[in-house]
């Protein structure tokens, strides 16, 4: 119950980031993911554990979604509201299994099932914003009046919307979420669940390939990708490495001034 | 309200006041006016101070109550500038026509510079390399992210609405001397390179006949270029998934079949 508040709570100021107010892109899962990991984690006592599945859960929901841009009509899937479901189920399921294929078993099928409700979400969030079509029909009538308090009344009602939707949306979720996930991991037996491990590790593959989907412009650059993954496959992994190589990249290809 | 034409109504403090309430731009987003009530509701502070006469005021309400949308982070220079003209036109120099067609062009040149630079170029960026961290298990990738995300984010905003403000609509030839096109060009380019690092290194692709068929000392440059390869083909398969037009989840549940598969023949491990 204690969990399902916070989650709610989480959930509905995180959205309001992702697009009503400030867009400081807490919103991002990147970042969402890890704070309610975190938060979830000190709840349960395990706050590095809650962090690690949060940074796993970031790094492949957050290119999932980097191509949809919020551009004039376009709602965006929901990613804030799916990184944040997809820790709570997957924490709070896997917190009462003692093994670590069970658990991840329990993480990988929440990540899958929020890249769903991600989508749902975007239907939610369309129905908040016809419902602020009709608020913004009342105040247009007030304005006419002189009665100028009913912009912040109204501006302020959209966004309490935004909040009301998530909270409730992240609630249920979480409330009626967990125990089916638990009894679905219960059906699927030690020989096949660590499978689902393999499946985790490959998943980031597919946000690599929407980003590299729209950063690739040209045929030429293509070629250079491809000798680039090729360079850095058999270079040692270190990180400083690749950030490196980019800066230097990005250094050569820097724009000039024109005279 | 008439002063001379130096003399400027607003004051900083009021300026930096309508920056703040821009946070709350698409607070009620709609289908009709689209970010309208957000905008006006930024502005108000500046209104109240230009237009002392109620009727006025009320005039000035009714012109901004209209169809708006453009990039949040830029939505601060196009209030800058509709202040500066509003004030201009409480002291009678130009029409509420130039007021209404400027904020029209000025909004949808604001949205394709700030759209292309921060959706499209700089927060792909900076989620890679926040990734790339995330990868190695570093604890305060987060903050990382959102730190080195809104510098330019709070840069634009604040300073955007003193630009407006002072330049009037010269405001465009000085965003131009940012050269956007040729920053996200260059922001793409270390894109791609930091994604070509992720892409080998942090896929994992194992297979048990490394274990069995080569020797030890060749075990670890093996498995790297396994990696590699595997890594560079299941992209390779999203991205023509992508370009096809294939929905995300669909990718993802077709990535986790074959890898189930996979499993279950032993390829994958």
């Amino acid at each position: 119950m204690i969990a399902s508040l916070l989650i709610a709570l989480i959930g509905g100021i995180v959205d309001l980031d992702s697009t009503a107010t400030w867009q400081f892109m807490i919103s991002q899962p990147i970042v969402a993911a890890p704070l309610t990991g975190l938060f979830l984690g000190n709840l349960y006592g395990e706050a590095a554990m809650g962090l690690k599945l949060g940074l796993m859960v970031g790094v492949i929901l957050q290119l999932l979604w980097i191509e949809q841009l919020p551009l004039g009509m376009n709602v965006p899937p929901d990613a804030a509201l799916a990184s944040v479901l997809s820790v709570a189920l997957g924490f709070i399921a896997g917190h009462s299994y003692e093994t670590y294929s069970e658990r991840e078993v329990c993480y990988t099928v929440a990540l899958l099932l929020s890249v769903a409700l991600g989508l749902l979400g975007r239907s939610l969030d369309m129905f908040v914003r016809r419902l602020n079509t009709g608020v913004d029909n009342w105040v247009n009538q007030k304005i006419e009046d002189n009665q100028f308090w009913a912009i912040s009344l109204g501006h302020t009602l959209g966004g309490f919307f935004t909040f009301t939707k998530a909270f409730i949306f992240c609630f249920l979720i979480v409330w009626f979420g967990v125990e089916p996930l638990k009894y679905f991991t219960q059906t699927i037996s030690l020989k096949h669940s660590s499978g689902f491990i393999v499946v985790q590790g490959l998943l980031p593959a597919v946000g690599f390939a929407v980003l590299a989907s729209m950063c690739l412009k040209e045929k030429t650059e293509l070629k250079y990708f491809v000798a680039a993954i090729m360079f850095f496959t058999v270079l040692p992994a270190k990180i400083w490495l690749g950030i490196s190589a980019a800066l230097i990249v990005m250094y050569k290809t820097r724009p000039r001034k024109k005279k | 309200m008439n002063s001379s034409p130096n003399k400027r109504a607003l004051t900083k403090a009021t300026l930096i006041k309508v920056a703040f309430r821009s946070f709350f731009l698409q607070a009620s987003w709609n289908y009709r006016g689209m970010m309208s009530m957000g905008f006006l509701y930024a502005i108000s502070p500046g209104l109240d101070k230009i237009y002392d006469d109620i009727n006025a005021r009320e005039n000035a309400y009714m012109r901004h109550f209209e169809y708006f949308n453009t990039n949040p982070y830029f939505a601060s220079v196009v209030m800058g500038v509709v202040l500066a003209l509003e004030e201009r036109l409480s002291r009678g120099e130009i029409s509420d026509e130039v007021i209404h067609d400027t904020k029209e062009g000025l909004m949808t040149a604001c949205a394709a510079i700030g759209d292309g630079l921060f959706w499209d170029s700089w927060r792909p960026f900076v989620a890679v390399a926040s990734l790339i961290f995330a990868s190695g298990n570093y604890m305060l990738t987060p903050l990382f992210f959102l730190i080195l995300y809104n510098i330019p984010h709070l840069y634009f905003r604040f300073a955007g609405i003193f630009w407006g403000y002072v330049e009037g609509t010269h405001v465009i030839r000085s965003l131009k001397k940012f050269q956007f096109p040729q920053i996200r060009q260059n922001l793409r380019y270390g894109t791609l390179v930091l994604l070509a690092y992720m892409i080998p290194n942090h896929v994992n692709v194992h297979t048990p006949f490394l274990l069995t068929n080569l020797p030890m000392e060749f075990f670890y440059f093996g498995e790297k270029v396994v990696q590699g390869i595997g890594a560079t083909l299941l992209v390779a398969l999203g991205m023509i998934g992508c370009r096809a037009r294939v929905d995300v989840l669909l990718i993802s549940f077709l990535l986790m079949i074959l890898a189930l598969v996979l499993y279950h023949w032993g390829i994958l491990i």
